[in-house]
């Protein structure tokens, strides 16, 4: 019959041209409209940190008047997908944010600018060379970190303090956590923290906590399947019990803080990075507070101070001068701090932070005020991630996804993942 | 894009395609192409050297940062032997596919039948049942079923069912259910195929003595069949595709458990959140060539099961 083949070949092109368009993209996104040089300006975040943003930038084109800042932002997930279509295809916005994650895939990929050549703009005097040296890829720096975040356990104080359960300390170990998991559920009937099982964040945490790590040095996986099993069978334990949210609650996670279970008001908890917690303000107005990370049975803290993110300027920028002018206002002007407070973490120039402590106000005290209390007894964080993590963050919740629907054993979904991994960090 | 070429199954009269008059001469060609070269382009540009591109793509490593690197079979070999996920996707799309198109193609047939013998407002509701099409592919009412399907949404409220997004058992009938809901498109070519029956042939049946129910099964189905068939192709071809409604109902990532992890959900997952554009791309390969088999085998059959009205004339 005629037309056989062309009826497939059509057929197929809209799966096809998903990924066969990109060999077509390509050149850069730049304009120049009304004499004025235009820079598109990326970030993820909430509305919260869009509001302030927004205000920044509007700062920082009246002090520039030839300068206008095209701004998007989009959820986490959303974002790094659009991203990396984005620059691979060319098409890189001027100044983007970038997580710890992507640093090494973006850099390596001659994605990134080497800010070096823009020094005379960006100052980075004032930043912290150790942290300094996380947007750092073989001597060169591709990235400023742009604020510093660690994980907290926030919670919903009103509901704590109503249930009559102790409320937590200044720290505490993995298992009197579950035991006060335990206590709260069984005062409140809900669930007392989301199951930490998805989270490849708190799997670090825990297994920092017993003196192990995610990825070796030279970016092999960092613990074995019998790690990974102990780990989930830690989890599904308290979610059979209760104690945790259940899978139907679980799985809605997207990284934004209005589908996290304590978002949603079907749990007292949830372990989430300090910076967005902020956003729990706006779903429960009666009061958020934060508590460290539960540390090893030893005392062993597993949580670190990380770069909560970066700022990178596109590679194939018309305008490199002034991309790296937003960038170095947005991390070294005093008034830019003041009105980004710690949307985006704490801020990383040093003078500013101490500057600027005193005018916290808000969540944006309490960030700092938790931080200060965890000063100095945390360990050095990791190196940057290899770039397969990026991939394997989504992999981690997905397979716990079979462990708490109960499709797979902890063991099952352990060995699966930890053969996804190997792959992944072999290519 | 799918419907271009099918034969209009009516129309077909083997024998008849053979015109008479001889071709023009080859000099008057070049209007012609002048006038076909936007869509000559848009075919070379916009779909086959993309699709070149992908065939090349598809034995690489390709991360979208580094250059593609040469490795043969191995993501064909990865994925037919390493990959419990790609099979696993590949089961839930042939449950989808066996699951919405039957199930639609029998709601869009039962109102094409009840729109026929309407006598008045048959546009109106010509209308109002095709609505859904038109709203269907997009994004916006993907998210709105996933709100009505979800815990404390309308369909939890009216019948207690929990939410149906996130359970690995239902999610999958929520995806189904939207694609059924969406029937316009068959239904309207049902109709026109209803109407094109000559009403003699139920005159004579009712003549001798067939009820309502013995005419639909001797005359309606029979000489609908080109028409059933043609809406079975198209449909079956659709529903191998299908990635809006997975993607927004499965919370972009086909949860939960995988369960709404269609085929070309897992394609885009593997391109762009895993960044292995090779992968993806040897995946819509071997799309293509399941689609071309199974539309090959639903030609075969067709054989046996449709019957061209023109044949009986001969």
């Amino acid at each position: 019959m005629p037309g056989h083949r062309t009826k497939g070949f059509c057929a197929s092109a809209a799966a096809l041209a998903l990924c066969a368009m990109l060999a077509g993209c390509g050149g850069s996104g730049e304009s120049v409209g009304g004499g004025k040089v235009v820079l598109r300006y990326t970030w993820w975040g909430n509305p919260d940190r869009a509001e302030r943003t927004e205000q920044a930038v509007a700062l920082f084109e009246k002090q520039h008047p030839n300068i206008q800042v095209r701004t998007s932002f989009s959820a986490y997930e959303a974002y790094k997908q659009k991203l990396a279509v984005q620059a691979s295809g060319g098409d890189a916005p001027d100044v983007m944010q970038l997580d710890y994650r992507q640093i090494d895939q973006y850099a390596s990929g001659g994605v990134l600018l080497d800010l070096a050549e823009q020094k005379a703009v960006l100052r980075t005097g004032e930043i912290d060379p150790g942290l300094l040296a996380t947007g750092r890829l073989d001597d060169t720096q591709y990235a400023i970190p742009q604020g510093r975040g660690t994980e907290t356990v926030a919670y919903d104080v009103k509901a704590w303090k109503a249930s009559g359960v102790p409320l937590p300390g200044k720290s505490w170990t993995w298992s009197e956590w579950a035991d006060t998991m335990r206590a709260l559920a069984k005062k409140t009937g809900k669930p007392g923290a989301t199951d930490p099982g998805q989270s490849e964040d708190c799997f670090e945490v825990w297994l920092r906590g017993r003196g192990k790590s995610l990825y070796t040095e030279d970016g092999g996986l960092g613990f074995t399947a019998d790690d990974l099993t102990r780990w989930w069978t830690f989890t599904d334990k308290l979610r059979r019990e209760g104690a945790v949210s259940p899978a139907e609650q679980t799985t809605q996670l997207d990284g934004s803080v209005e589908n996290t279970p304590l978002g949603r008001g079907e749990a007292v908890s949830d372990a989430n990075w300090d910076a967005p917690a902020s956003g729990f303000l706006a779903l429960i107005p009666t009061g958020v507070a934060l508590a460290p990370m539960p540390s090893g049975e030893d005392g062993t803290p597993g949580q670190y101070f990380k770069p909560s993110m970066f700022l990178g300027v596109g590679a194939g920028t018309n305008h490199p001068k002034e991309a790296a002018q937003l960038v170095d206002f947005l991390i070294n002007d005093e008034q830019a701090a003041r009105i980004l407070g710690a949307s985006r973490g704490i801020p990383v120039n040093e003078s500013i932070r101490e500057e600027t402590a005193s005018q916290l106000k808000d969540f944006d005290k309490t960030i700092a005020e938790y931080q200060s209390s965890l000063e100095g007894s945390l360990k050095d964080p990791p190196q940057a991630p290899p770039s397969g993590d990026n991939a394997l963050q989504a992999t981690f919740q997905r397979d716990y996804d079979q462990v708490s629907y109960e499709r797979m054993s902890p063991r099952e979904a352990a060995e699966n993942y930890v053969t996804e991994a190997k792959a992944e960090l072999r290519s | 894009m799918t419907t271009t070429d099918i034969p209009a199954p009516a129309t077909r009269k083997p024998g008849a395609t053979t015109t008479p008059k001889r071709r023009p001469r080859r000099e008057s060609q070049g209007p012609a192409w002048v006038f076909l070269s936007p869509w000559v382009l848009g075919a070379i540009v916009l779909t086959l050297l993309p699709m070149a591109v992908s065939l090349y793509l598809s034995f690489t490593d390709y991360d979208l940062f580094n250059p593609p690197r040469w490795v043969g079979l191995r993501n064909y070999v990865q994925m037919f032997t390493e990959d419990p996920r790609y099979w696993r996707s590949v089961v839930t799309t042939l449950t989808y596919v066996v699951i919405a198109v039957p199930l639609q193609l029998a709601l869009a047939l039962a109102v094409a039948l009840a729109l026929k013998s309407m006598k008045r407002g048959k546009g109106f509701y010509r209308s109002a049942f095709y609505a859904p099409s038109l709203l269907g592919a997009s994004m916006s009412i993907a998210l709105v079923w996933r709100a009505v399907f979800n815990d404390g949404g309308t369909v939890d409220n009216l019948l207690g069912t929990g939410g149906w997004v996130n359970k690995p058992g239902w999610a999958l009938l929520a995806v189904a259910l939207l694609t059924v809901w969406q029937f316009g498109a068959p239904m309207v070519i049902f109709l026109a195929g209803l109407q094109q029956i000559p009403a003699e042939l139920y005159e004579a049946a009712a003549v001798d003595g067939a009820g309502k129910w013995r005419q639909f099964l001797s005359v309606t189905v029979p000489m609908l069949s080109p028409v059933l068939f043609f809406n079975l192709v198209l449909q079956t071809i659709q529903a191998f595709q299908v990635f809006t409604p997975a993607f927004a109902i499965g919370a972009g990532k086909g949860g939960p458990a995988d369960s709404t992890l269609v085929y070309t959900l897992y394609l885009y997952d593997r391109g762009f959140v895993a960044s292995h554009m090779g992968y993806a791309s040897a995946m819509a390969w071997v799309l293509l060539i399941v689609i071309g088999v199974v539309t090959a085998v639903l030609f075969r059959t067709s054989r046996s099961w449709v019957f061209y009205a023109s044949e009986g004339d001969r």
